[in-house]
């Protein structure tokens, strides 16, 4: 009997991996992509010790629980397979030692187990989640069992066959569960890890950037799982359904249609025709859809799985991406899918019809005149860059340019700029849109053409470098329009002022005593990690700085990214509200903000609520208080 | 928010000339001239709106190019010689500064002016038809006169090009020597300035056209004319078209500033600058209809005092710039407070008119709410925070309460008010109860807003007595406890007499027949005699002096003297009421001819008395003789502008100010506090 915990170990490895390439072969329906396996292989011990474990330990108890289960699972199925050789599977201390690693684990299923019962968090998926413990705890238990037996000499009696026999139903039924179940997750995690479509974003490094569609591809965009590429595929695969994701988004928290973690497992389900059912919570609000059961079917459409109010709720804020322990990129995923339903099947949001048609012919969503982006500093002689040909700042103006509220935030950027002596001039009439509300709303090619168009524009000039208020006009610039040949060094205002105080350039006054929280632009914090400048502004201008409960790179959504508010899909709540909500429980008299959607969002809000005010507007008062 | 605000703040560029924004005042007269000239006054007013963000102020309303047009009937600019110019220049640095532009209006009155002041000369026209507004029979003008004039208008373009202005408009409105020339009704030549409309545009043609010699096609010119006289014998809408048309086709004129009727007579006058009896915007569709035919930008002010209207104005396509003149007396920081997402902070224009109605009794331009206007020099528009937190209390939310209670808070100071009444505003809650009247309601709307933003404490329904104050252990208490109607001197008239107070608020519900006795010549009689009009009753109207409504501006009277008329009340002036006595269930009120001493009778259902208000100054002087002033303001340090020189360590100064000290007007009632509180 000694062989009996290896051979089932080997039959649970050989069964694993059987149900793992059934899977597999669905993962290469997907498109091709290339994968740099290599370094993918090497960078795995890291990218799962260093980069999953830094989101996983932001729930200690999970963190706990899923080193204790997962560790103590893997170290007892080795040892045990490893007692195949005759050498150690005649050591009674080998045994105890094995023993020991299936206590481990035992304690670990209990832990898993206690999260569920007697009640399960809401973020948690049940169904087939709730039977994982008791597996778990089958083979731990049976495990330990067996192995104390044997290193107690016991060789072949009937609790050592009781206690194999339970050893094999827990331990077949998670080897079984690779397939279709929870155990999925560690093996298509492992391999996502590997795979990852977006390698640039582990040790810390950002790769927020949304690469470039091929505009001539022969179908353009996600239509049914099959378009996506096979490591995406695998990677909705490495989902464990913790949930993180639907508390983070904010539209789920506004009860609109959208549950990241729903979306994923849709993605999932329409793989294949034999997916258990989804157990998890459901996308808030949702109309009702006719899903076809064949597999690889259209995925978007009120006749196909995720009716398209749930493709347009999401805010593009990448909250969901942050807070997941499997790295799975849920903002590609959507964007692909808009992609498709915008240029293949011309079915953007009903409102952002004759936006994107304003953005192509016009230039920009409004259809107002280029030109006209500069009127909310007459009177204050801006500088245009055609009539110099160079400067040492660009000033990037953005669309906030042209709202009444966000003209406030500008002239008060142009008079701490002219104080500080920048020498900076504006592309004035030459300035598009930068495409990000395009892109955002699938529409690639509009994207494309203005993005060209604006690089050309910049291509012509000499700066030092751009400037701008807009979080997303920096992401477009810096990050994105790279592959357009636009590389330039970009910065944003709240960085500019920071280190025009810390030069001695700008003299910050003193706001004795404001109470100020500051809302992290999603573009800025988490698209761009930079959350310190702002913050340090605030400080320098003696603003008692209070922070809400979500903030820096796990700052709440204002709502206004992603096309998002022209979508307008319906909720229970509006995103601004809620946060703003945050703010008022801060007690702060004032919401900082720096971003041109985050002030119309937030502005928007009405009822008795601080003031809302940009990092340049507080610091400039604090110049005239000051003076 | 205000649908369309950004229309307002788009810039406007003509002839490379960029205005900052869609909003302007029109040059007007405020009567802060000095020896012709605009010097520091005038030009503080004028920076103070270039300072609040406005985009183009124009100053200098009928400025004269000639001797024979003189400026000193209304206090105004002459720009008739070189000696102006350095006050151009200053002046147009002043409002430089701030970003805003500056121009004049230039024009020649022609018989609109008077002979019998400044140089005495005849006043001038095309043909000497007397004007009823102005009174002066004019000498019609030879051709040599007309080549001077013609000369004077260049000569004063190029004065204006030297003294830094960003451009000028001639008046051809309000029946001034150019449209005197155009309107068939004044010229009745023969020779080429007159007959057809292309005669009789010739004139204005030529100072034009000698305008633009003089100072280059690169000067911003602009005309002031109407879009329709409105009258039979004046200009046609058609008429005026084809002139704007024309002028504009010719390249003469870079700008078309339109406005609706013209002013020959008073009540032509009161239409031209309509008052709160109007509805907003009145003649809108004149600029609106002239913009359609011709292609440069077109102005317009006439009542469009708040931004909503002026915003659909500009934003819908009918003018291009939105002229807000009496907006900006109530408050110059109007486009700065828009942009600065502070509009609900703008004191809007309740078009009383006051500041009209002052200049054409050779006053100056005040403005009934904002008693900063016009004196800049010593009064500030912002208020700024002090050094020491005082306790202040004020007794009364009217006019003067709230505003000492703004300015008191604005200061710093931690202020409580006390009103008896549920609702602020005092006496003009009263007044805005009569008919058209009801804008007034607008001063209280904007200042209890103020002290509500404020933090001030409103004591409402709550009446003040000295415990109540004492135990507020305050620094200051400022008694504004307003006034009560006085029945008058006239036998009986305690017993029998009811005032208009009494009618507005409704105490009484006169019916059938009424004596309205008047010895205050203001709104109050009239807009009562309207009131109960309308209401069913026969109505009389008496007053000892000349007129009904004596005392009443401009602007107003005509409105209120046509209603009279409509309604068919009698006007009896040069009446003095006597005596009431009763006669069965009714009354007989006796009243006795001013110049003849003739007594007559009115057997009437109702006497209603109007004698003004006696001071609530009980609370006064309970709060008297414990207070560290004995309830005396220090006149010399209100005039020089100084701390009232108290020491508060040993107990509260006790001020009075509006009607609780002698019953005047809003704008008395609410200067009493600005300057009072704005040094405390």
């Amino acid at each position: 009997m000694t062989y009996a915990l290896p051979v089932l170990v080997f039959v649970m490895v050989a069964l694993a991996t059987a149900q793992a390439l059934r899977r597999a072969a669905w993962w290469r329906q997907g498109a091709a992509a290339e994968v740099a396996w290599g370094p993918g292989l090497l960078a795995l011990p890291r990218r799962y010790l260093v980069d999953v474990h830094h989101v996983v330990a932001r729930d200690a108890y999970a963190s706990r629980m899923h080193a204790v289960v997962a560790g103590g699972l893997i170290v007892a199925t080795v040892l045990a397979g490893l007692a195949i050789l005759p050498s150690l599977g005649g050591s009674r201390l080998y045994w105890a030692i094995v023993a020991l690693a299936f206590g481990v684990t035992a304690a670990g299923s209990l832990l898993v187990g206690a999260r569920r019962y007697p009640a399960k968090p809401r973020r948690l998926s049940g169904g087939r989640f709730q039977i994982l413990p008791f597996l778990l705890l089958a083979y731990a238990l049976g495990g330990l069992a067996g192995a104390l037996l044997l290193a107690l000499g016991a060789a072949s009696t009937p609790a050592l066959i009781a206690a194999l026999a339970l050893s094999g139903v827990g331990g077949l039924g998670l080897a079984y569960e690779v397939r279709r179940g929870p155990m999925r997750h560690a093996v298509a995690g492992a391999l996502h890890l590997v795979a990852h479509p977006r390698p640039g974003r582990f040790r810390s490094r950002l790769d927020t950037a949304l690469a470039p569609l091929d505009l001539d591809a022969a179908r353009l965009g996600a239509e049914t799982p099959a378009d996506f590429t096979w490591n995406r595929l695998l990677s909705y695969d490495s989902c464990i359904q913790c949930g993180r994701c639907e508390t983070a988004c904010p539209a789920f928290a506004a009860g609109q249609p959208l549950n990241p973690k729903r979306l994923i497992q849709d993605l999932v389900a329409g793989m294949t025709a034999d997916e258990p059912p989804y157990a998890g919570s459901p996308y808030p609000n949702a109309r009702e859809v006719d899903p076809p059961a064949a597999p690889l079917a259209r995925l978007i459409g009120p006749d196909a799985r995720i009716h398209p109010d749930t493709l347009w709720a999401c805010t593009t804020c990448r909250a969901c991406v942050e807070e997941c322990p499997m790295m799975i990129e849920h903002v590609d995923a959507i964007v692909s899918l808009r992609r498709n339903e915008t240029m293949e099947f011309a079915r953007p949001p009903e409102k952002a019809a004759d936006i994107l048609s304003d953005l192509r012919g016009a230039g920009e969503p409004g259809g107002r005149a280029l030109s006209a982006r500069t009127d909310f500093a007459a009177g204050l002689d801006l500088p245009v860059i055609s009539a110099r040909g160079e400067a040492d700042v660009l000033l990037w103006l953005g669309e906030g340019a042209y709202d009444l509220r966000y003209g406030r935030t500008l002239r008060a950027l142009v008079r701490l700029m002219r104080d500080a002596g920048v020498d900076f001039a504006v592309l004035g009439a030459e300035e598009r849109d930068t495409g990000d509300l395009a892109r955002r709303l699938g529409d690639e090619a509009t994207y494309q053409q203005l993005a060209r168009a604006n690089v050309e524009t910049l291509g012509r000039y000499r700066f030092g470098r751009i400037v701008t208020a807009d979080p997303h006009a920096l992401h477009a610039l810096r990050n994105e329009y790279r592959v357009f040949g636009g590389e330039w060094t970009v910065v944003h205002h709240t960085a500019l002022l920071l280190e025009l105080i810390e030069a001695g350039r700008l003299k910050p006054g003193v706001l004795g005593g404001l109470s100020v929280t500051y809302h992290d632009p999603c573009y800025l914090g988490r698209y761009n990690g930079e959350t310190e400048a702002p913050r340090k502004v605030l400080d320098l201008i003696g603003a008692s700085r209070v922070e809400m409960a979500r903030s820096g790179r796990r700052s709440m959504c204002c709502g206004g990214g992603g096309g998002a508010p022209i979508s307008d899909v319906a909720g229970d709540r509006r995103i601004p509200d809620i946060r703003m909500g945050q703010a008022i429980e801060t007690g702060a008299a004032v919401v900082a903000v720096a971003c041109p959607t985050c002030t119309a969002m937030l502005e928007g809000v009405t009822g008795v609520r601080p003031d809302v005010k940009d990092i340049a507007e507080l610091l400039l008062a604090s110049m005239e208080l000051g003076a | 928010m205000i649908a369309n605000a950004d229309a307002l703040l788009k810039p406007l560029t003509i002839k490379g000339l960029t205005i900052r924004n869609r909003v302007m005042s029109t040059s007007h007269a405020p009567g802060y001239g000095k020896d012709g000239k605009p010097q520091e006054r005038y030009q503080l007013y004028h920076e103070e709106k270039a300072k609040g963000g406005i985009g183009l102020t124009m100053f200098g309303g009928s400025s004269s190019v000639a001797l024979d047009s003189p400026a000193a009937p209304w206090n105004q600019v002459s720009v008739a010689d070189d000696s102006v110019v350095p006050f151009f220049r200053e002046f147009s640095d002043r409002v430089h500064k701030h970003g805003a532009k500056l121009m004049i209006q230039l024009t020649h009155m022609g018989r609109r002016t008077k002979y019998d002041t400044e140089n005495w000369f005849p006043t001038l026209s095309a043909s000497p038809r007397r004007e009823p507004a102005s009174r002066t029979i004019p000498k019609e003008m030879e051709q040599e006169d007309i080549d001077r004039v013609v000369r004077d208008f260049a000569a004063a373009a190029r004065r204006c090009k030297q003294g830094g202005l960003d451009g000028c408009e001639v008046s051809a409105a309000h029946g001034h020597l150019i449209d005197q020339f155009w309107s068939p009704g004044v010229n009745q030549r023969t020779d080429r300035y007159g007959g057809s409309l292309e005669n009789r545009m010739r004139f204005g043609i030529e100072a034009l056209e000698a305008m633009r010699a003089e100072v280059g096609d690169d000067y911003v010119i602009g005309i002031r004319m109407s879009g329709d006289e409105m009258i039979a014998d004046g200009l046609s809408h058609d008429d005026c078209l084809a002139i704007a048309s024309e002028y504009a086709r010719r390249g003469l004129v870079d700008f078309l500033n339109i406005l609706g009727g013209q002013a020959r007579d008073h009540i032509a006058h009161a239409i031209s600058l309509p008052n709160m009896s109007f509805p907003v915007a009145p003649f809108l569709f004149l600029p609106s209809a002239i913009k359609r035919e011709v292609d440069v930008p077109v102005f317009h002010a006439q009542r469009v005092t708040d931004l909503a209207t002026a915003a659909r104005a500009v934003h819908d396509g009918h003018v291009d710039m939105v002229a807000m003149t009496r907006a900006h007396i109530a408050d110059p920081h109007l486009v700065k407070k828009l942009s600065e997402g502070r509009a609900d902070d703008i004191r809007q224009c309740v078009g009383a008119g006051y500041c009209i109605d002052r200049i054409y009794v050779g006053g100056d331009a005040l403005c009934i709410q904002n008693a900063a206007t016009g004196r800049e020099a010593t009064m500030p528009h912002v208020i700024a925070k002090g050094d020491v937190r005082r306790k202040v209390v004020v007794v009364g939310a009217g006019p003067a309460g709230l505003e000492a209670a703004r300015v008191a808070a604005e200061r710093g100071h931690q202020v409580v008010l006390f009103e008896k009444q549920a609702l602020a505003g005092g006496q003009i809650g009263v007044a805005a109860k009569a008919g058209w009247r009801e804008a007034l309601s607008g001063i209280t709307r904007w200042l209890v807003g103020q002290v509500t933003k404020l933090g001030v404490d409103l004591r409402f329904g709550v009446a003040a007595t000295e415990a109540l104050i004492l135990a507020e252990r305050p620094d200051v208490v400022i008694v504004a406890t307003g006034g009560l109607p006085s029945r008058g001197p006239a036998k009986g008239a305690e017993a029998h007499a009811v005032t208009t107070w009494d009618v507005l608020t409704g105490a009484v519900e006169p019916t059938g027949s009424v004596l309205l006795y008047d010895e205050m010549g203001q709104h109050n009689a009239a807009s009562t005699a309207e009131l109960l009009a309308k209401r069913g009753c026969f109505v009389e109207i008496a007053t000892h002096d000349r007129m009904v409504g004596e005392e009443l501006g401009a602007t107003n009277q005509p409105v209120h003297l046509r209603e009279l008329y409509k309604l068919g009340v009698v006007m009896t002036p040069n009446m003095e009421l006597i005596e009431i006595y009763p006669e069965g269930n009714r009354l007989v009120a006796a009243l006795r001819n001013t110049m003849t001493d003739a007594e007559e009778e009115r057997v009437v259902d109702r006497v209603v008395v109007e004698h003004g208000t006696l001071p609530v100054d009980a609370l006064f002087f309970g709060l008297k003789n414990a207070s560290v002033n004995k309830g005396v303001l220090d006149q010399g340090a209100i005039v020089r502008g100084e701390p009232q020189p108290y020491d508060l360590s040993a107990g509260y100064a006790l001020y009075r100010v509006g009607d609780a000290v002698a019953g005047r007007n809003i704008h008395a009632a609410i200067y009493d506090a600005l300057r009072l509180c704005k040094d405390l």
